[in-house]
């Protein structure tokens, strides 16, 4: 018993490398070296802000190869949280052009003078200057200026304060409205609490504010009751074109125009508003304005009552025309987008605007189109949502968590719901069977939440990207988080794994770093297991030949330094220096992506092919070797090899040149590093059995390798023995290679011929995909003739168009209402110091 | 106070921030991507082939001109010459290896001289030297002349019974193979043979070292238990520098087998003592007196007594040449179905893609006239 456990001591000993401790310190410095690659790359530099891309962490550089879910948040991250003014409709015409940069309509100008709609115009334009909650900045003018900053400004300037750090979202509509009218020469440069001044084209206008009737989701909609200069009373109303349309004068002559360019409007991304104005008589006022002050000091109801009140004033509209604001995309979204669905990753947008909003965001981002089945979810209850839950999972019936040209739009307060026990398999089901899923009004904690219950439930990796502190949550709930490095802080950039300074850079980072740093990684794993178990599976065999005694074949400290020099650079340099196709070709075909998402570079099968070709690659250089020298006697002197060591170091020399010539035959390109880590690598061990051959008696190791190097190297036996054995143990990895790059080419390997022969890849690339898009299109009316069979998508949920006629940001229930906020300001009085 | 030259060098800094437009860096070494079709592995596939079949039969040629003859002396051919119809394994079996001494002779006839150089070896089967155990047991300090204790790897012949090192200590020591092996041609003419220059060099030079005053040194510690006479006496012929720990017999036997099946070599045929044999073992026929000390038959060993000539490559080697002519044939046999694939399978072959689009090309072109 006691021979047994110290046989098994030895065996457990001498067989302790066949899971080398080297791997997990190749891997690391792999991985390290990698996320420099990525801090290095320029493509990934931002040099508006000046930021390079960043990796916070070197752990997950394999894992953005094979990211299939990307959560995103919305404002910074798709958007720039930037409002423009682009185009506008006034009683029928339109003026602005969806190009341009800007709004700034010469005719528009033109028409102000002379045209037949002119006094529309300057209510119109009036409207927009002075029905808004936009403050100028703190200064006394002395006389009508022409340039003024307001606050809630541009991008590059400093926080506004406190108070408005709340509404900074809510302004920027408003400012982009404010800011165009600046351009056209109507500048609002004033506001105290009863009244606002403005420069209309270089006279100074008055206007007295009576009321704010303010917005609120359901009323879609905010009035200014104004006392003109010329001692009117009028009420502007700008809002949602349902609520402006249906709250119109009977006959008004330009619905149909405006309703057309409304259209028009959204369908180019745009957010639109609706402005309509009437002009209310004393009489009509007073007697309103008596119930509205009653309303608005009542105790119970007094949000009801207030809505009640304004609701009858808001009526008998005559309808100005409408405005298109651009919400201003990061650099080249919609293309990123468009790739990263191409590469097969699903879109999740996690925003906490609201529904409409996002869906606009996402017909201009091309997250949603018309060639997708939209569905939206917006129930008001648990039970609802799981209906409707479950119904639209049966409608999928096979192709459930499939891929389909779908999409789906939860509202917040659903998500909630569908995230709950009974609906939330149904709810990820139909989510996962979806190419982009967009979550509106959602909380910080449901998004990470969402996130989390996709990580838990799906065997994918999931990639969170957001650029604000509400995207922490997600941000660490995902495998992978990356931060933009944006104007909203550092919290994301400080909690991700990642950084990068616009969206579009994540197309890289993934489709290039990511597969990149994937396959190499996966290389340098098998090679890792391949190597060590090619070395020591040799001792097995020799164990059949000195009676399992536990004898190592080779020298001690030869062994102990195998990982550490001789086959140390051959891994670093597949790590490191190995790819199949340059960065460009793989951004321009992100089909590519898929095989990596899919991990096709490493699974069971590709693990134990390896494991078994080192046991094949150890079998022939064992058996030959000894077989070889069978019969001792390998020099012309006479003298026999004597030692299991010869033989040892002769099988020894043969491994490192059959390891380090796999790690070239693995390489799919051979830089000049490559070249350096594999003859280096070779030559190392020449140059360190020569030296250690000498070193006994003067140091007291290695008495039994004196002398090796002289008899080993002064054998032909050992020459011709390098020629054949190295080239018999690869040569069937090298009919593999050929066979299998010649009749079961992957999509990488027929990329990297192409572009080895600076051929045009796209009809290869086209000719691998053209069956599918046919397919897509079917599968299309399929879906959608299942949707819609019974009912119209209105009643299912299906959007059918973009959104329009309803761009208000404004946060509902704010803290301070917009009654007081705008009340609050006396830009005529300077600011305290030190405010 | 920053002043203008300061804001310019943190600017300066700033633009620093941009990563180094390097090839390393930005990953775009040029590389050579080496593509492995069934194609363009043709030529391999071929230059093997045509390398490695002529190399396979000059080493099988080699090889085969190389004499070898082996006699397997363990038990019946050599009968014990003191007792009747007994081997001497029997012998030794029967005074229960204590020591007891066999001798015997058998007689054997070459059929072809032996020219050149012709080496005398011993060889064991089944005899395990590259057991883990026996391998540690020596002291390579010991050898080098040095007179310390002993390392306790030795074990258990490191000390004797009174507790003084043995010298040599250990387990292969211990074990020295001690038949001796006398060859003589037609009964009559001894053959002479050199019992130097059988080692290796560096051994005989480096690693094996008398101590001061061997002779004394060598008579007054033990020596290991399974020996006769202690180390210094291990060659009769006291004149030449072939004893104590230097013995090239016993140097040989340190330099620890690699198979349990080895030989290892025993003695050199001098070219020069006798005119008969100035070039060599003439065929004829020849005595084998071998004293037989050396008990194998208790592990089921085998004994052999060789002889052999050496070509280049060294001794008989068979496997060597053949393997080349086989992986030689495989080629060959792989670069014919890659070639006929090749030939057949033409709408994978990017040559032929390239030809037929040119001549799509020309042919557009011609509609064009």
């Amino acid at each position: 018993w006691r021979h047994i456990g110290f046989t098994f001591l030895t065996f457990f000993i001498l067989f302790n490398n066949l899971i080398p401790i080297s791997l997990q310190i190749t891997v690391d410095l792999v991985k390290f070296i990698q996320a420099y690659f990525i801090n290095w790359d320029k493509d990934m530099y931002d040099s508006e802000t000046d930021t390079p891309a960043n990796a916070r962490t070197s752990n997950l550089n394999e894992e953005l190869g094979q990211v299939k879910y990307i959560f995103s948040d919305k404002t910074g991250t798709l958007t720039k949280n930037e409002m423009i003014f682009k185009q506008c409709s006034i009683s029928g015409i339109m003026y602005g052009s969806g190009n341009v940069a800007e709004f700034n309509s010469y005719e528009l100008v033109k028409n102000l003078e002379q045209h037949e709609t002119r006094d529309e115009i300057r209510e119109f334009l009036t409207l927009l200057a002075t029905c808004h909650t936009v403050v100028p900045e703190n200064k006394v003018y002395t006389e009508l200026p022409t340039e003024v900053a307001y606050q809630a400004s541009s991008p590059g300037s400093p926080r506004p304060s406190k108070v408005l750090t709340l509404l900074w979202n809510a302004l920027l509509d408003e400012f982009a409205l404010v800011t165009a009218m600046k351009l056209l020469g109507i500048v609002f440069y004033s506001r105290t609490p009863d009244s606002v001044t403005i420069n209309f084209r270089g006279e100074k206008e008055e206007y007295k504010i009576l009321n704010v009737l303010e917005f609120s989701s359901d009323r879609k909609r905010m009035s200014v009751i104004i006392r003109t200069p010329r001692n009117e009373i009028k009420l502007y109303c700008k809002g949602a074109d349902s609520v402006i349309l249906e709250r119109l004068a009977a006959n008004d002559q330009h619905v149909q125009e405006t309703g057309e360019h409304l259209e028009n409007f959204a369908n180019s991304g745009l957010r639109t508003l609706c402005l309509g104005y009437r002009t209310l008589t004393n009489e009509e006022y007073n007697i309103w304005s008596t119930k509205y002050r009653e309303a608005s000091t009542a105790i119970n109801n007094r949000n009801e009552l207030v809505a009640e009140v304004a609701n009858q004033i808001e009526c008998n509209l005559k309808l100005l025309g409408a405005t298109g604001i651009e919400d201003k995309l990061q650099d080249q979204v919609s293309e990123s987008l468009t790739m990263l669905h191409k590469a097969g990753i699903k879109i999740w947008v996690l925003t906490g605007d609201k529904k409409e909003t996002a869906i606009n965001i996402g017909y201009s981002c091309k997250l949603l189109s018309n060639q997708m089945l939209n569905l939206t979810l917006d129930e008001a209850n648990l039970e609802d949502t799981q209906r409707q839950l479950r119904q639209h999972c049966q409608q999928f019936g096979d192709s459930l968590r499939k891929e389909n040209p779908a999409s789906l739009v939860i509202e917040g307060q659903t998500l909630k719901y569908a995230l709950q026990a009974p609906c939330r398999q149904d709810f990820l089901d139909l989510a996962i069977s979806c190419k982009t899923v967009i979550c509106c009004r959602v909380s910080p904690k449901q998004k990470a939440e969402v996130v989390e219950l996709v990580k838990r439930s799906v065997d994918a990796i999931t990639l969170a990207i957001g650029d604000g502190a509400n995207d922490v949550g997600m941000i660490q709930a995902a495998h992978v988080g990356v931060g933009i490095m944006g104007r909203e802080g550092v919290q994301a950039a400080c909690a991700s794994d990642y950084t990068i300074g616009q969206f579009r850079f994540l197309t890289k980072l993934l489709f290039v770093h990511g597969v990149w740093s994937y396959r190499r990684l996966c290389k340098v794993l098998l090679y890792s297991f391949y190597k060590n178990i090619c070395l020591y599976v040799m001792e097995l065999w020799f164990a059949f030949h000195n009676g399992f005694s536990g004898q190592i074949l080779f020298e001690r400290w030869t062994i102990g330094i195998y990982n550490v020099i001789f086959t140390a650079a051959p891994p670093m340099a597949l790590g490191l220096l190995d790819r199949s196709c340059n960065a460009a070709t793989m951004m321009e075909y992100p089909a590519i992506y898929r095989m990596s998402q899919n991990r096709m570079d490493f699974n069971i099968k590709i693990f134990w092919t390896w494991c078994l070709n080192a046991v094949y690659h150890s079998i022939i250089l064992y058996f030959m070797s000894s077989r070889m020298l069978r019969h001792d006697i390998v020099h012309d002197s006479g003298i026999v090899l004597g030692s299991h060591l010869y033989l040892g170091n002769l099988i020894y020399t043969y491994v490192v040149f059959v390891v380090c010539l796999k790690a070239g035959l693995e390489s799919d390109s051979w830089t000049l590093l490559t070249h350096i880590a594999i003859w280096g690598s070779i030559a190392s061990w020449f140059i360190f059995f020569a030296i250690y051959s000498y070193v006994w008696p003067t140091f007291p190791v290695a008495p039994e390798m004196r002398g090796m190097a002289k008899y080993v190297f002064s054998s032909p036996t050992f020459w011709f023995g390098l020629l054949l054995i190295p080239i018999t143990a690869l040569l069937a990895d090298f009919i593999y290679n050929c066979v299998q790059r010649t009749f079961y080419k992957t999509l990488m390997q027929e990329v990297q011929e192409k572009e080895v022969k600076h051929q045009d890849l796209s009809d290869l690339v086209a000719s691998r995909q053209t069956p599918v898009a046919p397919r897509a299109t079917e599968r299309l009316a399929l879906l959608k003739s299942v949707f819609t069979r019974t009912r119209t998508p209105r009643e299912v949920g299906i959007i059918d168009r973009p959104y329009h006629g309803f761009a208000f940001s404004q946060e509902e229930n704010g803290v301070v209402p917009q009654d007081q906020l705008i009340r609050t300001y006396d830009t005529n009085v300077e600011k305290p110091p030190g405010y | 106070m920053s002043t203008p030259a300061e804001n310019e060098a943190d600017n300066e800094h700033q633009k620093s921030k941009k990563p180094a437009d390097t090839a390393f860096k930005q990953q775009r070494l040029p590389a050579w991507q080496p593509i492995i079709t069934a194609n363009t592995a043709l030529p391999v596939f071929l230059a093997i082939g045509l390398i490695f079949i002529p190399i396979g039969i000059v080493l099988v040629v080699t090889s085969e001109r190389v004499l070898e003859f082996d006699l397997d002396y363990t038990d019946t051919n050599c009968m014990s010459l003191n007792v009747s119809n007994t081997t001497c394994a029997d012998v030794l079996a029967q005074a229960n290896y204590t020591g007891a001494s066999c001798t015997c002779q058998k007689s054997f006839t070459l059929d072809k001289d032996f020219e050149g150089d012709v080496y005398f070896y011993y060889g064991l089967v089944n005899y395990y030297q590259n057991h883990r155990r026996y391998v540690r047991s020596r002291d390579d300090n010991q050898l080098l002349g040095k007179k310390d204790a002993v390392s306790s790897d030795c074990q258990p012949f490191q000390k004797s019974v009174n507790g003084t090192d043995i010298t040599p200590c250990g387990a292969i020591a211990n074990s020295k193979f001690n038949d001796s092996l006398v060859l003589s041609m037609n009964g009559n003419i001894s053959v002479p043979l050199l019992r130097t220059g059988i080692a290796w060099s560096t051994d005989k030079a480096v690693k094996f070292k008398n101590p001061d005053n061997p002779q004394n040194w060598f008579a007054t510690n033990p020596r290991p238990p399974n020996w006769q006479q202690d180390a210094w006496h291990l060659d009769t012929n006291l004149t030449d520098d072939n004893n104590g720990y230097q013995n090239e017999d016993f140097i040989v036997w340190m330099r620890t087998a690699a198979m349990p099946t080895f030989r290892k070599l025993y003695r050199k045929l001098s070219l020069t003592e006798s005119t008969t044999f100035q070039n060599g073992l003439p065929k004829g026929t020849y005595v084998l007196t071998i004293t037989y000390n050396y008990p194998v038959t208790s592990f089921s060993g085998r004994k052999q007594f060789i002889i052999s000539t050496t070509s280049w490559m060294g001794g008989k080697n068979p496997f060597l040449g053949w393997a080349y002519i086989t992986v030689g044939i495989i080629c060959m046999i792989t670069f014919v179905v890659f070639l006929v694939l090749h030939k057949t399978w033409k709408t994978d072959d990017p040559l032929a893609y390239q030809m037929r689009s040119m001549q799509m090309n020309q042919r557009t072109a011609a509609g064009y006239n």
